[in-house]
């Protein structure tokens, strides 16, 4: 089976209107089209950025609050400048993008515009038509940019039918990923998972905040999932809320799990192993979120993996069934500011006791802003080991 | 269980006592002729005008009944104008002209001693009060720069007795970024007025007398209402001296919850975003009386395209949420009710026909039963604005029609102002000739027609009216209960409740116009084959005004640099606290830009984490 189209959406800086692409997301979504969301009020430098890592064959615009004509034609021009003209640009803004606002954007760069009362079917019959294939010209100009072609070439090759590599031998590995990040000895993989709700989105966002604030220079590879089904399309969503994470020193990417269950993508071995060899200072990657028995983490890529809890998991008894609270090196118990949060940690503090592993346990509450517990966090993970 | 559960039950219970109600008077003969009498009063005590023609036609109309029980269902299930639970109408008399003619007027409901004839010591009260009364029309505008807009202003003000301004403020502004920051030169005075420091504010508002009681500012921002509210407070303050802090007259729209929910302009997270508010509801409430510092929204709810019923239920539980947050602080719902108002959309499905007259009825029992309110904090002070998604760029002249439709149901509605978008609303800010159009369409409506001038409920209670009320408080109430079952109205927005549901009736909306469910006529009916693109005037900021903006902005910020630095600072240090920073932000928008302010606050507070 051909592998889905991965195109971008975003709506301009100083922007909200997102109803319009709101639909048109979805709507792609349900005609097998992987969709990138940016999110509204987005700056062209972001979306570019966003784009390349993405290696999204188009961008979709959405927008209403004017300056469209110098806001698409800036995107263009970053896309060259980056010799990313390959990624093509299109998009709407109802009646405020006018005939004349159209010819002018088309001469600068733009692929179409389509204005009021277009057919939601034309804009998906557009995107099969004219991005249904990669039309591949010069040779990648940058590191980034190479990188973001091979995790595509990756995950393609699985959805044309590449069987999965049984779990690969941990030694060969740990030397590989040694050789890739050079002189550091601090590079770390870590794997975050969790319950939908938890909060993990946030957490690694407030996590990236910091990690990029403590060391000028550091640099890193995020790899987040989203959910989605054999054949048909994904939102994924995750950088539209990662507002921290879209930076120059960082680099994400954002996969469809095609069809697989337990919170990754058949692909993501094999893309983690390629973010591993390459110059990152860490690598984090987040599962969809995941039930009771999952056990995403079972590669050996893996240094420090994180269990993100919701306070509110029911009974104590679930706990028991929590087979990531016997594998994980550091337990979260996230939204700890909800009324169950002391009890929760404490009933897990105990769990944890009869593993007689030395595993850590943090109350945090990401969505706070400079909260300690996330600070605790940034400690552990950062230790010299 | 959370207030909004409270509310459900308080609607519950009222609509059982109006039933119980209705079968006393039925069966208790005492009860049913002390309800006889009343009804025979308010009809006898109705005052008769005349229309131009010379035609007869009662001040108030009132249903053909005459049997106890049906007069106890529509006196208390209904209410008349201006009573209790207020289906009616918040107030009475409303769009009705002066009285012509000598008349008795008042029923027993007026406590001012009105006699049989209405004279006696108030004797041309009533007529007096009529006219002092205000037009209801409130036009929004806003674009390019300050003076632009205020020049704006000054037309559309000219033939009005009272000055009642509608602000609308470009894209920057709403997101509280300086229009000297990097990549968003183009953005400027689009879709908006620039206004980046307490100088533009006062061109804004040149030549207008901020206290007099004929003006009032209304100013539709709200991620950053705070600061713009502290704004607007030391303009006024520079041109009249303190003085005019008490005086100062006008509505912020500054709901945050609708924010999250649909128009997406939070900039700092939920939590601190309502803390500022209340901050500023705290401060506002006491010092400026004649203020409303919030307009619950749902306007943007509805055009972001929810259903009408998704519309109410989420803009009348935010309201509640409000309610309950300002209780929290300690300050009684009498104090800070009066001065809640709402914004509602109206478009052209059935549901309008009703919408508003249901949510005025249910906030008033839930703020009677639920919050323990009095008769002002019970009133739902109604601005709606008509459909702008409902406006479509195929054959756009249509839109005049659409509009006038739109505004007949709102004015059914007993909106108490409205906005009437332009008929080139799909393409631009609207120019003058399509602007001064939709005035007219109020005042031919309001003035010219006689539908709306003689008789309050003119167009109140048909079958088919009760049919959708029914229908829709129903609807509103199931919507209250899937809120409440994700722990009210907070949790819900964390869960992506109303933002989910949102989407996809924006997205059923738009199938439903491609698949022929939804008539759009010129667009997929009588679509005319040889239409040619619109010309219209287009109303965009040339790069020279950007400039402008820009450079003055530089300015004022090298100006103040020292003075600067320090109230932030201070305002800085308030806000790590728990505060009121309201008054650290009045010192601080004397000397600092929207953009100084809001930046050192994210700095303390974070910034708002987007949902999808
Ligand atoms: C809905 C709406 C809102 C809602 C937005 C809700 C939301 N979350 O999206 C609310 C009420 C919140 C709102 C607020 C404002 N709005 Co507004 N809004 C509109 C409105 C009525 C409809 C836009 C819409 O969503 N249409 C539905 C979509 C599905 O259809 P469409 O627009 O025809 O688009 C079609 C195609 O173009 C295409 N398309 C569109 N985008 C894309 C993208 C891609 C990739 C593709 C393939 C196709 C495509 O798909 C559609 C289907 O055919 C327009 C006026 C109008 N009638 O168009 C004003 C309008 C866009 N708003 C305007 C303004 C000024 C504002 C405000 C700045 C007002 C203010 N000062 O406060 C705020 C800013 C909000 C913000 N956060 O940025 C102006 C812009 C003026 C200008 N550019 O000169 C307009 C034109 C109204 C006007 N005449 O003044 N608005």
């Amino acid at each position: 089976m051909a592998a889905p189209i991965r195109i971008l959406t975003a709506v301009p800086i100083c922007d909200g209107h997102d109803s319009a692409i709101n639909t048109i997301n979805l709507e792609f979504i349900r005609h097998g089209i992987e969709v990138v969301y940016l999110g509204y009020h987005r700056y062209a430098e972001d979306i570019v950025r966003a784009a390349i890592q993405e290696d999204v064959r188009a961008i979709g615009i959405s927008s209403y609050n004017g300056g469209h004509v110098e806001f698409f034609a800036e995107v263009v021009r970053l896309l060259k400048k980056q010799g990313a003209d390959d990624i093509q640009v299109f998009g709407g803004g109802g009646g405020t993008i006018t005939h004349e606002d159209q010819k002018v954007m088309e001469r600068r760069g733009v692929d179409k515009i389509f204005f009021a009362g277009t057919p939601l079917s034309e804009m998906v019959e557009f995107v099969h038509d004219r991005y249904g294939k990669a039309k591949r010209g010069k040779k990648a100009p940058t590191a980034e940019m190479k990188l973001a072609r091979k995790l595509t070439e990756i995950e393609d090759a699985y959805a044309k039918g590449k069987k999965k590599r049984p779990t690969p031998n941990a030694k060969r590995l740990t030397s590989n990923r040694k050789q890739g990040s050079g002189k550091n000895n601090r590079k770390r993989v870590i794997g975050f998972t969790g319950p939908g709700g938890a909060g993990k989105t946030t957490l690694i966002d407030e996590l990236v905040l910091r990690l990029l604030h403590r060391e000028p220079k550091t640099r890193i590879a995020i790899l987040s999932h989203d959910p989605s089904v054999v054949g048909e399309g994904a939102l994924l969503g995750d950088r539209a809320t990662m507002i921290n994470s879209q930076d120059e020193r960082v680099f994400m990417r954002s996969m469809a799990t095609r069809g697989q269950a337990g919170g990754l993508s058949p692909a993501t071995e094999d893309c983690l192993r390629l973010l591993a060899e390459s110059p990152f200072d860490y690598v984090i990657i987040e599962t969809v979120g995941t039930g009771q028995e999952a056990m995403p983490f079972r590669s050996k890529l893996i240094d420090e993996t994180v269990l993100v809890m919701n306070p509110d998991y029911g009974a104590r008894l679930q706990l028991q069934k929590i087979v990531m609270l016997d594998l994980a090196d550091i337990v979260v118990v996230n939204k700890s500011d909800q009324d169950r949060a002391r009890t929760a940690a404490l009933e897990i503090k105990r769990r944890l006791e009869q593993n007689k592993r030395p595993q850590k346990l943090i109350s945090t509450v990401a969505k706070r802003h400079r909260d300690r517990g996330v600070d605790k966090l940034c400690d552990l993970l950062t230790e010299k080991k | 269980m959370s207030k909004l559960g409270r509310v459900v039950e308080a609607v519950e219970n009222y609509n059982r006592f109006v039933l119980d109600e209705v079968r006393r008077a039925r069966t208790e003969t005492k009860f049913g002729q002390q309800l006889l009498e009343r009804w025979n009063r308010i009809k006898a005590n109705t005052p008769i005008g005349r229309a131009p023609t010379g035609l007869p036609l009662p001040r108030l109309a009132l249903p053909e009944i005459d049997e106890p029980g049906e007069i106890a269902r529509y006196l208390l299930g209904d209410g008349l104008p201006g009573e209790f639970p207020y289906l009616n109408g918040a107030y009475r008399e409303m769009y009705l002209e002066p009285l012509r003619e000598e008349g008795s007027y008042g029923n027993e409901q007026e406590k001012n001693g009105h006699g049989k004839n209405g004279h006696s010591k108030n004797g041309k009260k009533g007529v007096a009060k009529l006219a002092e009364t205000e037009e209801p029309t409130r036009l929004f505008s806003g674009m390019g720069l300050a003076e632009d807009t205020n020049e704006r202003f000054h037309y559309l003000g000219a033939h009005q007795r009272s000055k009642r301004l509608s602000t609308a403020f470009d894209g920057l502004t709403l997101y509280g970024i300086d229009s000297d920051a990097p990549g968003v030169f183009g953005k400027i005075g689009e879709g908006g007025v620039a206004v980046d420091t307490v100088e533009d504010m006062e061109r804004l508002y040149a030549g207008f007398d901020m206290g007099a009681p004929s003006f009032s500012a209304s100013m539709t921002i709200s991620g950053p209402a705070p600061i713009i509210m502290a704004m607007y407070i030391a303009a006024a303050k520079r041109r009249f001296g303190p003085s005019v802090v008490p005086k100062l007259r006008g509505t912020i729209q500054a709901d945050i919850f609708k924010e999250v929910q649909a128009q997406n302009e939070t900039i700092f997270p939920v939590e601190a975003s309502l803390r500022f508010l209340a901050d500023m509801m705290e401060y506002t409430t006491r010092e400026m009386p004649r203020w409303y510092p919030v307009s619950i929204s749902g306007y943007h709810i509805g055009e972001a395209g929810a259903t009408p019923v998704q519309q109410a239920a989420y803009t009348l539980s935010n309201g509640f949420a409000y309610a309950e947050m300002m209780a929290a602080r300690g300050i009684h719902v009498d104090q800070f009710g009066p001065r809640l108002s709402f914004f509602l959309d109206c478009g052209l499905d059935v549901e309008y026909i009703a919408l508003a007259r249901v949510s005025r009825r249910i906030w008033a029992i839930g703020m009677r039963d639920a919050f323990g309110a009095g008769t002002k904090a019970q009133m739902f002070k109604l601005h709606t604005q008509t459909s702008g998604r409902s406006l479509v760029a195929a054959e756009f002249k249509n839109n005049l029609t659409r509009t006038a439709a739109e505004l007949m149901l709102a004015y059914m509605n007993g909106s108490n102002s409205c906005h009437s978008n332009s008929a080139d609303e799909p393409f631009t800010t609207p120019s003058e000739e399509w602007i001064r159009l939709s005035a007219h369409g109020q005042a031919i409506l309001l003035d010219e027609s006689g539908i709306f001038k003689h008789t309050m409920n003119m167009l109140s209670g048909s079958p088919g009216m009760k049919a959708v009320e029914r229908a829709v408080e129903a609807a509103i109430l199931e919507e209250f209960r899937q809120i409440e079952e994700l722990g009210g109205v907070v949790a819900a927005i964390e869960h992506r409740y109303q933002r989910s549901q949102i989407q996809n009736a924006a997205h059923r909306y738009e199938e439903q116009i491609y698949d022929g469910t939804r008539s759009i006529i010129g667009l997929n009916k009588y679509r005319n084959a040889n239409e040619k693109p619109p010309k219209v005037e287009l109303v965009r900021t040339p790069r020279a005004k950007k400039q402008i903006q820009v450079d003055r902005l530089k300015q004022f910020k090298k100006r103040n640099a020292a003075k600067a630095a320090k109230a932030l600072d201070r305002l800085a240090a308030v806000a790590e606290t728990d505060e009121n920073c309201f008054p650290a932000l009045l010192e601080a928008a004397e000397v600092c830009s929207l953009g100084q302010i809001s930046g050192r606050l994210q700095e303390v507070v974070g910034r708002f984490r987007p949902m999808v």
